[in-house]
């Protein structure tokens, strides 16, 4: 069986998880009145957040922690590939 | 890493992954999917800027925080339920895809709320292109979370770790792939 990676660690990572969707909240201003393009740096926090989460629960979630670095490698590589391209449309957008 | 010591033996380039194997190739093609709409989108949001950033203020971008939210933590109550199924405690295992399925469904009603809004005010997936893929790709997202609601009531009656297991990671990858979408539809404006 493979190794699990218990409830101490899922509850630390489950508050990460949490912490990084308000810290995307909070940066992408949701406060604001009027709705504003965010600025860059807003933009650039939004999206790292969203892959460490990514990165959280692929490793802990999904225990790919137990997994070889080819495939650790792979799964990542593919979420900061998605965000790149969600990055670069963005980007692209913003700066038309 | 040896033969012996790997997850799935026997399951040539497979066997270094946890959990059943054929999961984990269901979610790489799933994740290659929503990468593909996710780069179209990226192209026709270059190409209609205006319309897009207009079409984006009329989304709550609140309830799709609350609904990661609800998502992540239904997402712990499953992975609580696989280290319960290790232990062989069954009961606590069931518990717990109670949870998540309580959560998952929590999920559903508020996004249910949030296209009788959207309808409400006569945006539908014809309005423009924006709300082609915003109910496209959450309508899609949707079916995933449905049939990951029947899968988890599925090993609630069948209860095993392999099962349990099984079902977890089908469910990750719903919460990894609304983790994407989020900020992609709500977030980035």
């Amino acid at each position: 069986m493979t190794s699990l990676p218990g409830t101490r660690r899922l509850l630390a990572t489950w508050a990460i998880l949490m912490g990084l969707t308000l810290v995307s909240m909070v940066s992408a201003r949701l406060d604001a009145d009027a709705w504003q393009a965010l600025p860059l740096w807003s933009a650039a926090l939004v999206l790292l957040a969203t892959g460490f989460k990514a990165q959280r629960l692929l490793m802990v979630y999904l225990n790919l922690r137990m997994a070889t670095p080819a495939w650790k490698g792979a799964f990542v590589g593919l979420v900061t590939l998605t965000l790149a391209l969600i990055g670069a449309g963005y980007l692209v957008a913003r700066l038309a | 890493m040896r033969e012996h010591r790997l997850p799935n033996p026997g399951w040539g380039p497979l066997s270094a992954l946890p959990g059943n194997p054929l999961m984990w190739v269901l979610i790489l093609s799933e994740l290659l999917v929503f990468m593909a709409f996710f780069a179209l989108y990226a192209a026709e949001r270059a190409a209609q800027v205006a319309l897009f950033d207009a079409s984006q203020q009329e989304l709550d971008p609140l309830m799709g925080g609350l609904n990661t939210l609800v998502l992540l933590t239904s997402g712990l109550c499953v992975a609580l339920a696989v280290e319960a199924s290790a232990a062989s405690r069954l009961r606590r295992a069931r518990r717990w895809l109670a949870a998540a399925m309580g959560l998952g469904a929590l999920f559903g009603v508020i996004k249910v709320l949030e296209y009788a809004s959207k309808f409400a005010v006569g945006i539908t997936p014809d309005t423009n292109t924006f709300f082609g893929f915003y109910y496209g790709l959450t309508a899609f997202h949707f079916a995933h979370v449905l049939f990951g609601l029947a899968l988890l009531g599925l090993v609630t009656w069948r209860t095993s770790l392999e099962n349990v297991e099984t079902a977890a990671a089908f469910w990750h990858m719903v919460d990894l792939i609304w983790i994407l979408l989020y900020p992609l539809l709500y977030l980035l404006r």
